[in-house]
């Protein structure tokens, strides 16, 4: 309304009535009236005269008006009104014998996409401000602003883009696309824990964009750019030692993160065990962590969503990316199918990484047998295509292939006087991810956006085991003995749709609601096996040849719907409010989760704020395993009606400042887990050996209940050229099952009270930089037995030594802590770029702790053995764009 | 047992950190020396109760036999017997009652040794549940021959318990066959003897994850595999022989009726993991007040089912 009536001259018209109508109401009473190509001013200051009622108006309204001709008899004073002041779209008000004319206000929407000026790249957080309103764009780079129609300076932001400012006028609904350069200039940040887009204020504590360009800068194994030792740095997230393990957020379990690739869940995030993320670090347009305090929009899972979105592709011209590293090379591909219309991005990566561990392995001989033969190697690839159909429609279709290869062979020899037996094993184990996603983009209306989602997403695993034994006598006959073959698999397998809306009715509140229909498909783990021995093919044992062991298909449907709020009002306030509901059905059991979120902020984006939380997740599906790491054969299974879905909530608050480049928060979190799952360990082997990974998993798993809670700090400080982060946290976190430790609470095997990570990134030169990054966390607890005893069969035949481990987790590592240091550099023209990185990590060489191993011998001389992942590794990366 | 996939992927990861491994000392607290006891007793036998002292997990050589240790039993708080020590022909130490198991009466152990904490112990040989029937199914058995000319016998079996087991369900079973050899002798077979061998099996895969193997030569049945009103155990046992010599004969079933402390005990051995790093152990169960170990009573049923003898 700023501009409804002043900073105009206001014309006051005053005349005398005749005394015989001034009894009368104007409201009633009709009129002639005669005014031929009068100015709208003119006619009002007539029939002012003419009616006795003072007309209050700003000449201004009818500045670009036509002469108007009225000619009417016996017509209401407000038709008359109307015919003479149509073209401004005026609206009035009665006083005592008085109408003040005033311009209706009009609210028209500006909405749009902001985009790389360079590539064509929709930018997503994008800020878009005028002096009294803004908006973020979301994850298609789509925002929209509801203003009054008047003139504005809208101001268009980006990290690591050059701010661009326009003057726009805005008479009607305006559908635009603003344009950002890159800019080099800017210190290139790191680490950080500030939120991209500072518009909506409510991206504070356990929300964290993830600079993830910026990982060239950061020192990682190898020089390879990883997103989850990235997210790894937040506050409140570990992962196991040197990156093994999977992520741990605010203390909950690897398979509680829901990791997200343009929309389609990851159900194995990581390469090698865990030391590479799935995630091509050339592909990745933008990342997002959530700590558990996730909008509704997210289900599934109850401790955190990473929102991984990949680049489009150039939309102007062909560009390639060649990179090259210690362990890992990529190749990346993109450009206009049709100009500014259509665009590929197609990108692989593969390492070169086995042949280190074969050299290790043969050099240091630690496997003992001869003939060891390993080899390994991962990969991924990415394709990703998009069509503009136009302004408003739009069509994305990302495919991402991706896997483990690992093969070892080797040979066991026994020598004795008749001759020499040999065991050769053959292992061949694969395992990736299949993703495929057709998301389409509507904008319904100018402040309703849509998309649409049509997903595929498959994770595999599978192992061949193959035992060749024969024996060589000593008068030189070779006899086969036996050829075993083992077969074992798991997948999980999904097909679903989606559909998403936005609907933004004013600037302060944004509405989002949809639904979505997951079919799921479980094969939990299933073991075949074959005896092969001469003469005979396939026989041995019929009993034991293609046995296949729990090879139950298991299929599940999954629904979800969800609405929530983004309000922003008083100026200072902020409240975040959903709701999630889903249903989960398998086996004719129907599993329900109603879950509402809320969160309040008060305060600016700059200065002071503060802001808490309450939100209830669920999780239908979990991965199951023997082992206190994150391994690729562990078991995806769903819900049943013997394996409850897994609740948490968690309440959270913080405080934060940032100003003068000083960015500090605070938050607390108190976080329960509701029947959090185990998978109980078993010695099960008897004749079939190895079944025990899949067999009966229902009855093998125990839930309990988990507690976490704790203090994370971040300060930051942004100099000229340099940036100082620390980010430390303290916390607590717990295990309570009824079958595990004689029902008593233990600590979580990722427990650590403190947690603190120092990044230090100096310019040395606009083409050059050092990262330092330092990290200190309290050891894991482990469980170790602190004595032993001997216990004897009952014929006394067979002792056995039976370690007393008196409690779970009992026991904690040394403290984990390393530096590392990169050194960046960049060179080239725009057609042109080179980029390099050197550094080391780990590189006062500390040897710590990946896990202690007590080994026992023989049974007499009990020794523990430290094994240590990752020493003194150095990196290398050098970028070629052009 | 052939290893599993895990064993391969640890074994990579040891490859990858050679040159990284240190043996360490382990700061463990200073646990004191404490007395162990060992005794699993049946109805009609003796207590036999094995004692030793307690080794850091660094020691070396055998753990210390405490002979001068003062083991009795009592009974509702009243002394029953002071067990006498026996070392037997193997070398075997342990201190046995005079006593024999009665069942469901309820015993406490008590071990004294100076300067030592004496450690007591509770419990019983509870009533035996008995089984219904162990049948075979004749009709699924399988015979296969080898290329050396032995053969297999695949023996489907079914242990059935009288009825679903309510309260404790603490049940384990040895499963041994009887071979018979014989000669021939004018070209007829004339049996010989006999010996028994304890028996593999195949089970499906929910059976095979809730047993377990334990150092007691029996197989430990997990409670939760009674659950939905089961109360059969479906197994397949395998009895190889040589047909030139030898003939199956029957099918033997040792059936136990544990007390809970045996059943913990053992239940939380299987879960102390197969030594495999990375793999988590549970707490050890521990019945033995002041010590460790385990003090706890069983009851068994022996059960004969004969194999057809056209094999």
């Amino acid at each position: 309304m700023a501009n409804r009536v002043f900073a105009t001259l206001f014309v006051w018209i005053l005349w005398c009535l005749p005394t015989a109508d001034a009894q009368d109401s104007p409201h009633t009473r009709l009129f002639d009236f005669d005014c031929a190509a009068c100015s709208p001013a003119d006619a009002l200051a007539l029939l002012s005269r003419q009616s006795g009622v003072n007309i209050a108006f700003n000449t201004a309204f009818f500045r670009d008006c036509p002469p108007v001709t009225v000619s009417v008899r016996q017509e209401p004073f407000e038709i008359l009104l109307g015919k003479i002041t149509g073209c401004a779209d005026l609206s009035y008000r009665w006083g005592t014998n008085q109408v003040v004319l005033y311009r209706k206000t009009r609210y028209f929407t500006l909405s749009g996409y902001v985009q790389d000026a360079e590539t064509g790249e929709r930018l997503i957080g994008a800020s878009i401000r005028t002096r009294n309103s803004g908006a973020i764009t979301n994850e298609f780079g789509f925002f929209s602003l509801t203003l009054e129609s008047g003139e504005y300076r809208v101001t268009v932001s980006s990290i690591g883009y050059r701010p661009e400012t326009q003057v726009l006028a805005l008479e009607s609904d305006r559908l635009m696309t603003f344009s950002l350069a890159p800019n080099s200039a800017l210190p290139e940040v790191v680490v950080t824990a500030q939120p991209a887009g500072e518009a909506s204020g409510t991206q504070d504590g356990g929300r964290h964009n993830l600079p993830f360009s910026a990982t060239h800068g950061m020192p990682m194994p190898g020089g390879e750019a990883d997103l989850l030792r990235l997210a790894a740095f937040q506050p409140g997230v570990q992962t196991g030692v040197d990156g093994l393990g999977g992520l741990h957020v605010r203390g909950g379990n690897a398979d509680q993160n829901l990791f997200l690739l343009d929309d389609v869940p990851v159900y194995n995030p990581s390469h090698a065990l865990g030391l590479f993320s799935v995630f091509n670090p050339s592909v990745v347009n933008s990342a997002r962590l959530w700590k558990g305090d996730f909008p509704a929009r997210y289900s599934g899972r109850v401790s955190s969503v990473l929102d991984v979105r990949t680049r489009d592709g150039h939309l102007r011209d062909h560009k390639a990316e060649v990179s090259v590293g210690l362990f890992a090379a990529s190749a990346t591909l993109e450009g206009p199918l049709k100009r500014d219309t259509s665009s590929f991005l197609l990108s692989g990566r593969t390492t070169y990484f086995g042949p280190w561990i074969n050299y290790f392995s043969q050099r240091d001989n630690l496997l003992t047998f001869s003939g060891d033969n390993i080899a390994y190697r991962f990969y991924d690839a990415n394709l990703k295509l998009n069509h503009i159909f136009s302004e408003k429609s739009r069509l994305y279709l990302s495919i991402y292939q991706g896997g483990d290869v690992f093969r070892n062979q080797f040979v066991q020899r026994f020598d004795n006087l008749e001759g020499t037996a040999t065991d050769q094993y053959t292992l061949g184990s694969e395992w990736g991810n299949s993703i495929a996603s057709l998301r389409w983009n509507y904008l319904i209306r100018n402040n309703l956006f849509s998309n649409t989602t049509v997903r595929f997403s498959r994770f595999f695993y599978q192992s061949r085991l193959t035992l060749r034994s024969t024996f060589l006598s000593a008068s030189g006959r070779e006899t086969l003995l036996a050829n075993y073959g083992q077969l074992y698999q798991t997948l999980i397998e999904d097909w679903s749709g989606k559909t998403d809306f936005s609907y933004y009715p004013t600037n302060n509140l944004t509405l989002r609601w949809g639904v979505s229909y997951t079919l799921h498909a479980f094969q939990p783990g299933a073991l075949s096996v074959n005896f092969l021995v001469p003469g005979q093919s396939p026989l041995a044992i019929d009993s034991l040849s293609q046995t296949l062991l729990n090879n139950e298909r298991l299929g599940a449907d999954e629904g979800d719907a969800y609405a929530e709020a983004d309000w922003r009002f008083g100026n200072l306030w902020a409240l975040e409010a959903g709701f999630n509901f889903s249903t989960f059905q398998v086996r004719n059991n129907v599993f329900r989760a109603p879950q509402p979120r809320i969160r309040l902020q008060f305060g600016k984006s700059t200065g002071w704020r503060t802001w808490a939380g309450y939100h209830r997740t669920a999780q239908f599906l979990h991965q199951i395993g023997s082992f206190n790491i994150s391994l690729p054969f562990e078991l995806w299974v769903p819900t049943t009606a013997r394996v409850q879905p897994e609740h948490a909530w968690q309440v959270s608050g913080g405080i934060g400042f940032r100003r003068s480049g000083w960015d500090i928060q605070v938050e607390g979190y108190y976080k329960q887990l509701e029947r959090v799952l185990t998978f109980l360990p078993s010695n099960t082997a008897l004749l079939t050996g190895g079944a025990e990974d899949a067999s009966g998993w229902e009855d093998r798993i125990a839930a309990g209940q988990g507690l976490t809670y704790g203090a994370e700090l971040v300060v930051e400080k942004r100099f000229r050229s340099t940036l100082v982060s620390l980010v430390y946290a303290w916390s607590k976190s717990e295990r309570q099952f009824p079958e595990l430790n004689s029902g008593r609470v233990f600590p979580f095997r990722f427990d650590r009270r403190h947690d603190l990570k120092i990044v230090l990134e100096q310019r040395l030169a606009p083409w050059a930089d050092v990262t330092l990054a330092w990290v200190y966390a309290t050891g894991n607890p482990i469980t170790l037995a602190g004595l032993k005893y001997q216990h004897h069969t009952p014929n006394g035949d067979i002792e056995r030594n039976v370690f007393v481990y008196t409690d779970v987790n009992g026991y904690r590592l040394p403290p984990y802590h390393r530096l590392d240091v990169a050194l960046n550099a960049h060179w080239g023209k725009q057609t042109l770029k080179h980029d390099l990185q050197l550094g080391v990590y780990n590189a006062y060489n500390r040897f710590n702790p990946f896990f202690l191993y007590v080994d026992a011998g023989s049974g007499t001389n009990a020794k523990a053995v430290q094994y240590t992942l990752l020493p003194l590794v150095p990196s290398f990366r050098y970028t070629l764009n052009f | 047992m052939l290893p599993k996939p895990a064993f391969y992927f640890l074994l990579t990861l040891l490859a990858l950190t050679m040159g990284c491994v240190r043996e360490v000392a382990l700061e463990l607290p200073d646990v004191p020396t404490r007395i162990v006891a060992l005794s699993h007793f049946t109805i009609g036998k003796p207590i036999q109760v094995e004692v030793s002292l307690s080794q850091k997990l660094t020691d070396a050589g055998d753990p210390v036999i405490p002979f001068n240790a003062d083991v009795s039993i009592a009974v509702g708080g009243q002394f029953l017997d002071k067990l006498f020590r026996v070392v037997d022909a193997g070398g075997r130490t342990y201190w046995q009652s005079r006593d024999l198991v009665e069942v469901g009466t309820e015993y406490s152990l008590a071990v004294r040794i100076g300067g030592l904490e004496t450690i007591e112990a509770v419990s019983s040989a509870p009533k035996p549940v008995p089984l219904a029937a162990v049948r075979v199914d004749t009709a699924q058995m399988v015979l296969t021959t080898l290329p050396d000319g032995k053969r297999v016998l695949r023996v489907p079996l079914q242990i059935q318990l009288a009825q679903s087991p309510n309260g404790n369900r603490f049940f384990a079973f040895a499963l041994r066959h009887e071979i018979e050899t014989f000669e021939i002798v004018n070209g007829e077979p004339v049996p010989d003897e006999y010996y028994e061998v304890q028996s593999k099996f195949l089970a499906d895969g929910r059976t095979l994850a809730l047993v377990y193997d334990t150092p007691e030569q029996v197989v430990l049945v997990n409670e939760n595999y009674w659950s939905d009103n089961q109360n059969t155990l479906h197994l397949d046992a395998i009895v190889p022989f040589d047909p030139a010599y030898e003939r199956p004969r029957q099918i033997l079933v040792e059936w136990r009726t544990l007390s809970e402390e045996f059943y913990r005990y053992h239940l939380s051995l299987a879960r102390q993991g197969n030594n495999i790093p990375l793999n988590d152990p549970d707490a050890l169960y521990n019945n033995i007040l002041g010590g460790y170990g385990n003090f706890s009573g069983y009851s068994a049923l022996e059960y004969a089912t004969a194999i057809p003898n056209a094999f």
